[in-house]
């Protein structure tokens, strides 16, 4: 019951704030057991089924698994997992390719899988308080059910700096 | 500025630069038979008449001011017939035409680069008012600063019919505010304004003051005041200023101007809402017809536009073929499937029209570049004193625009060495070695299948292979010993940074960008620069131009899970060797040898860092590859086959990796939608085996 409460109190509590506009429309997706968002204004559209259409590209890190056609459109994909350090997994079914237009920069993600649409207000969300040499996350929100849900820092990854690039063949 | 703005400037610029382009090519064709031809009088006033319009319409006062001035120059030279002009005169006109189409360029080029333009433009206003009283032995005037017309008085003007009096000078043309009321009154009370200040002239229509009827006539095409005398005309323009209600005024000629109109053309400053008192073309009804522009059937269009209508034939070309290959298709029964290929071929006859279309699209007569070099070698003729024909050949052949852009400048470069160094200092010199005293340049231009091939050959003095060579060890450039230099790479050397053949710096060539500039220029549109030099016979370089750079004839290879295109232009052979024929150095470089040459071997696989199962080399394919000057084996999976591609550029989000500088042109997209990646040999050339 209380919990109930709580969601209503939170859900009045966004609707306000919603008013003042730090609220931020973002989706939510799953990558390497981490629970990410990223702004909807930045997104285009989400793909399926892309990971076998890949074309490898060579001389380039590994995070960045290649490029694609995207009706005419050669797409950059970056492996956001590996793009954080941490090691390939296989892909799924339910491994896609989140379209992204950062800045006119596109390029797209590839993700474990994508959850839902929410709001997130930018005023809860908190820095996180350590240092990484992998920069790509910026901050982190705690949702109602306690749930932390970690921001993706669309300029990072954008701006694709030669910083981490022992990942080169 | 909004986009109506820029729009206009676009258009503005783009016609103007046309204009300008069309009087140089006019001024140097006439001043060769040294005349101009009356017709070419009539477009060079048309050309100014149009510049100094739409100038002032975009209130580019200087440029307007220049083009006003040519244009009465050009109004009296029109007037008078140009056989009334002394040899010794028109050899100046065309100074000074050149020079004032120089800085109208100038002052475009400033408009173009958004600089603010130059507001003094009254010594050169001056200089051409000066020419005009020395042709026109006329007394001296003031130079008449420049004002800025009002955008509706620059065209709509029409004087077709000035009123019918035989005994006036020139006609000054009201034109009242628009929707004042009562014009025909207004217009009498201006008329008896001027009465009382005791000038003479009679008004036109004569009845305003009665007859309300006049009253659409003066809204239409306002009302005409006659003048007999010029001074007249001068002191009612003064009062005029005065007058409310006036839009704007213009002193127009009468049919048969009396001797000194010109005279009567010049007025002192006037109000900013006036017009310049310019004679206007349309004076002169019967040639109206002769000088009105004629309609073309062109239309210019956004580069930008152009090029998304391109990228979009390319998407059709390629789903069509995804379309009619697809799998599923084998699900039809006989009949349908028939049936369905039927419209398929002519489908695809269709889109391969279509793609034909498109590409012709962007494609531009190379006429352009060549014209602007007569200017060029009209220019340095004069100030080096040399004696030189410029032939062109083959202006019509058509060229990537993006091309025609970028070779400007080298060809440019090349006509301008050619003239300077190659062509003797003088045509004694050229009478001693029995040629021609007049100096030769040919600048030609030919087409191959995907090729454009330009060259510009000189018959001066042609190169000494040992002078290079001398000059080069001078410089500290040479790699081995000098007698091991071949001729060709002798002559090769002076497309080295860091050489040039003369001993002194002049103003046109030799300013330490040299050949080796044009060189690089070339190759960054995919071209290649050769040259062949016979002494005291000439000089001969050619430039080698893909037709056009965003498609391609591309062989398909495998290396791996990956498909590699290579153009087909940078390949000389494909084959298969045995484990026996591969030569290895003491590093354990792999080399083959071919008809007579030693070539050294990149295993793509290896050097891209690609898992194959073929490393052996009897196994793969070895594709021999050539660029400018580099020759090497590359060693392949497979061979898949031939296709045309469209090159597209890689994402900007690569760039930092810098793919270009090892190998990586670009990519396309293959028929079945996956992606190749196409290979540019030069720069693979530089990363696999000159960087080691």
């Amino acid at each position: 019951m209380s919990e109930q409460m709580n969601q209503q109190e939170d859900i009045q509590e966004v609707l306000e704030k919603e008013e003042l506009s730090t609220v931020e429309r973002c989706l939510t997706f799953e990558s390497g057991n981490l629970i990410l968002y990223i702004s909807t204004k930045h997104v285009i559209e989400i793909l399926h089924n892309v990971s076998s259409s890949i074309t490898t590209l060579p001389l380039v890190p590994s995070y960045i698994k290649g490029i694609i056609n995207l009706r005419g459109q050669i797409l950059p994909v970056v492996d956001i997992q590996m793009r954080m350090g941490k090691c390939e997994t296989e892909y799924t079914s339910e491994t896609c390719v989140i379209v992204l237009d950062i800045d006119s920069v596109s390029i797209g993600i590839i993700v474990d899988s994508v959850r839902q649409v929410i709001d997130i207000d930018l005023k809860d969300v908190q820095p996180i308080p350590l240092k990484r040499q992998q920069k790509l996350l910026d901050g982190m929100v705690t949702m109602a059910d306690g749930s932390v849900f970690m921001s993706v820092d669309c300029q990072a990854l954008a701006q694709n700096q030669l910083q981490n690039d022992m990942g080169v063949i | 500025m909004d986009n109506g703005m820029e729009g206009m400037l676009d258009t503005y610029l783009f016609e103007t630069n046309s204009l300008l382009d069309q009087l140089d090519e006019m001024l140097v064709k006439d001043e060769k038979i040294g005349e101009f031809s009356s017709d070419d009088v009539n477009e060079i006033f048309r050309i100014m008449h149009t510049i100094k319009g739409s100038s002032a319409m975009m209130e580019f006062g200087s440029l307007a001011s220049i083009a006003h001035h040519i244009e009465d120059l050009f109004f009296y030279i029109r007037d008078k017939g140009i056989d009334s002009l002394d040899p010794a005169h028109k050899k100046e006109l065309f100074n000074l035409m050149f020079r004032s189409e120089d800085c109208l360029r100038g002052q475009v080029e400033k408009v173009e680069n958004g600089v603010p333009l130059d507001t003094d433009m009254d010594d050169f206003a001056t200089e051409i008012n000066n020419f005009l009283k020395k042709i026109s032995g006329a007394a001296t005037e003031e130079p008449e600063p420049e004002r800025t017309e009002s955008p509706a008085a620059a065209g709509g003007m029409s004087a077709d019919h000035l009123p019918e009096d035989k005994d006036a000078v020139c006609f000054l043309h009201v034109f009242l505010d628009e929707g004042i009321g009562m014009e025909n009154l207004r217009a009498f009370m201006i008329v008896n304004a001027l009465k009382e200040c005791e000038v003479e002239f009679r008004h036109y229509p004569a009845d305003m003051d009665s007859n309300s009827e006049t009253t659409a006539i003066i809204v239409e095409d306002g009302f005409y005041l006659a003048f007999t005398d010029g001074d007249m005309a001068t002191k009612a323009e003064d009062i005029l200023k005065s007058q409310g209600h006036i839009r704007s005024y213009e002193l127009v000629m009468a049919p048969q101007p009396e001797p000194e109109p010109q005279k009567d053309t010049t007025q002192g400053p006037a109000a900013p809402a006036s017009q310049p008192a310019a004679p206007t073309p349309k004076d002169n009804p019967q040639k109206a017809p002769v000088n009105a522009p004629v309609k073309q059937n062109l239309i210019s269009v956004n580069l930008v536009k152009l090029n998304d209508l391109l990228d979009i034939v390319g998407e059709i070309v390629i789903t069509e073929s995804m379309v009619t290959s697809s799998p599923e298709l084998g699900q039809l029964s006989r009949d349908s499937y028939d049936n369905f290929m039927k419209s398929a071929r002519q489908l695809r006859k269709l889109t391969d029209d279509l793609q034909d279309l498109a590409m012709s699209l962007r494609m531009v007569p190379i006429s352009g570049v060549f014209q602007k070099m007569n200017r060029i070698v009209r220019d340095m003729k004069q100030k080096l004193g040399k004696d030189v024909r410029l032939t062109l050949v083959g202006e019509d052949t058509e060229v990537d625009k993006t091309i025609v852009d970028s070779i400007q400048d080298p060809i440019m470069h090349m006509v301008r060495n050619s003239m300077d160094h190659g062509i003797e200092d003088t045509s004694e010199e050229r009478v001693t070695a029995g040629k021609n005293p007049q100096g030769e340049i040919i600048l030609s231009a030919s087409h191959t299948s995907n090729e454009v091939i330009i060259s510009i050959a000189d018959d001066g003095k042609g190169m000494n292979p040992d002078t290079i060579l001398a000059k080069a060890r001078e410089k500290g450039i040479l790699v081995k010993p000098e007698s091991e230099y071949t001729k060709k790479e002798a002559l090769g050397l002076i497309m080295l940074p860091g050489f040039s053949t003369n001993q002194t710096v002049t103003e046109f060539s030799g300013r330490g960008v040299g050949m080796d500039v044009v060189k690089k220029n070339v190759e960054s549109v995919g071209g290649v620069v050769s040259l062949n030099s016979e002494e005291g016979k000439g000089t001969t370089f050619s430039i080698k131009i893909p037709l056009t750079l965003s498609i391609m004839d591309g062989m398909k290879v495998t290396v791996g899970r990956s498909i590699f295109t290579i153009p087909i232009a940078n390949i000389r052979q494909s084959f298969k060797i045995s484990e026996e024929e591969v030569i290895y150095d003491e590093n354990g470089n792999e080399m083959v040898e071919r008809i007579g040459g030693f070539y050294p071997i990149v295993r793509l696989h290896q050097f891209y860092g690609i898992s194959t199962e073929i490393t052996n080399l009897a196994e793969g394919i070895l594709i021999w590859v050539e660029t400018s000057d580099h020759s090497f084996c590359l060693f392949v999976d497979d061979l898949i086959g031939e296709q045309q591609v469209v090159v597209k550029p890689f994402p900007a989000f690569l760039n930092c990796y810098e793919l270009k500088n090892y190998g990586i042109g670009g990519c396309t997209i293959l028929g079945d939608g996956n992606i190749s990646i196409i290979l540019d040999i030069m720069s693979l050339h530089v990363a696999a085996l000159e960087n080691v």
